[in-house]
């Protein structure tokens, strides 16, 4: 009984992101938001994001017929956004342009945004540093780790569905999320 | 105790860093948000609806395409052409608009017109040609003679 209502529950759950998928102006104004916020912590570089957020809905406009709902629509995305953000940071020509690109998010911007309801301006000051150094540190983790860093701290998703998404193991994302994590604190622990 | 003491500031130190770290990441988190926020605003302002531009730039490709080969061919199927002899055209654009209304009024007067001219030995305009025409005849008849009498 219960395994008849868990196949209409995925069965519901299917057809109605086939449905979503149906109106694709409306997929794109809904999970374009979430993509660029991905990409854009992911690659720290406005151009690339933007970039790759439309190459990512036009590669699921391509593949549409394709998306079978296995998957929820917003993890079918995700997952190409992560693909794609692989094939970026792999590329070598990328990487000599990454070291001279415009269009690269500064430090600045992001630790300047941190919230002025601070008790004094030595906390304020603390808090901005260690924001600058978690950015800084996601700069230097590798694809995998910091796409499942990403994916945790930013988007907050459960390991599981990290997982789904990028198709790795739990132990696996487990272990470059701890490495990650590693990595960042002991890049928190310099900037003391 | 003392062991016990400094096990326990060991595990103070790590809290705290914990503490600093999960406030750091939640600080971090929230300004990625913001930023993104704001860069999806000012994308949004700058370009048009994505859904629309992914099809307006299919729709565009295939355009582009036929145009850059029209471009192309165009020009070589015109100059393939050109050299080709069409009489009847340029008898078409050689004559002004009001001829072709003159002669379609009175037919018969350019006909006879024509025959008259064709009639004649020779038109004026060509009279001068003519009378070297007739010396040439004559100045090869002359030498036809000359080597009938050399034979």
């Amino acid at each position: 009984m219960e395994e008849i209502a868990g196949n209409e529950l995925a069965i519901d759950k299917r057809e109605q992101a086939m449905l979503e998928l149906a109106d694709f102006d409306e997929v794109v104004r809904v999970y374009r938001p979430r993509i660029l916020r991905f990409l854009l912590s992911s690659l720290t570089d406005r151009d690339a994001a933007e970039s790759l957020t439309q190459e990512c809905f036009l590669k699921a406009w391509s593949a549409r017929h394709q998306f079978r709902g296995d998957s929820s629509l917003s993890t079918w995305l995700t997952r190409i956004a992560v693909n794609l953000m692989r094939d970026h940071l792999r590329s070598r020509c990328l990487r000599f342009w990454q070291k001279t690109r415009g269009s690269s998010l500064d430090v600045l911007d992001i630790s300047d945004w941190v919230p002025d309801g601070r008790s004094s301006p030595e906390s304020l000051t603390v808090a901005r540093d260690r924001v600058a150094a978690v950015w800084r540190a996601v700069g230097s983790l590798s694809a995998q780790q910091r796409a499942v860093f990403v994916l945790r701290f930013v988007e907050e998703m459960e390991l599981d569905e990290i997982a789904g998404t990028i198709g790795m193991n739990l132990s696996t994302v487990k272990s470059h999320l701890y490495r990650a994590l590693a990595i960042i604190r002991e890049r928190m622990g310099g900037a003391k | 105790m003392k062991f016990r003491r400094d096990t326990g500031a060991e595990s103070e130190t790590t809290r705290e860093e914990v503490r600093a770290m999960a406030e750091a990441l939640s600080l971090y988190r929230s300004a990625m948000r913001h930023i993104a926020e704001r860069e999806a605003a000012h994308f949004r302002v700058v370009e048009p609806r994505p859904g629309r531009s992914i099809r307006f730039g299919m729709l565009l490709a295939p355009a582009l395409t036929a145009a850059v080969a029209a471009a192309v061919l165009v020009p070589v199927y015109g100059h393939l052409h050109h050299h080709t002899p069409a009489p009847a055209v340029v008898v078409k654009t050689s004559q002004p608009g009001p001829a072709n209304t003159l002669a379609n009024v009175d037919d018969t007067v350019l006909m006879n017109q024509i025959d008259s001219e064709l009639s004649e030995d020779v038109p004026d305009a060509l009279r001068p040609l003519a009378d070297l025409s007739s010396q040439t005849t004559n100045a090869s008849a002359v030498s036809e003679k000359k080597n009938v009498t050399q034979e």
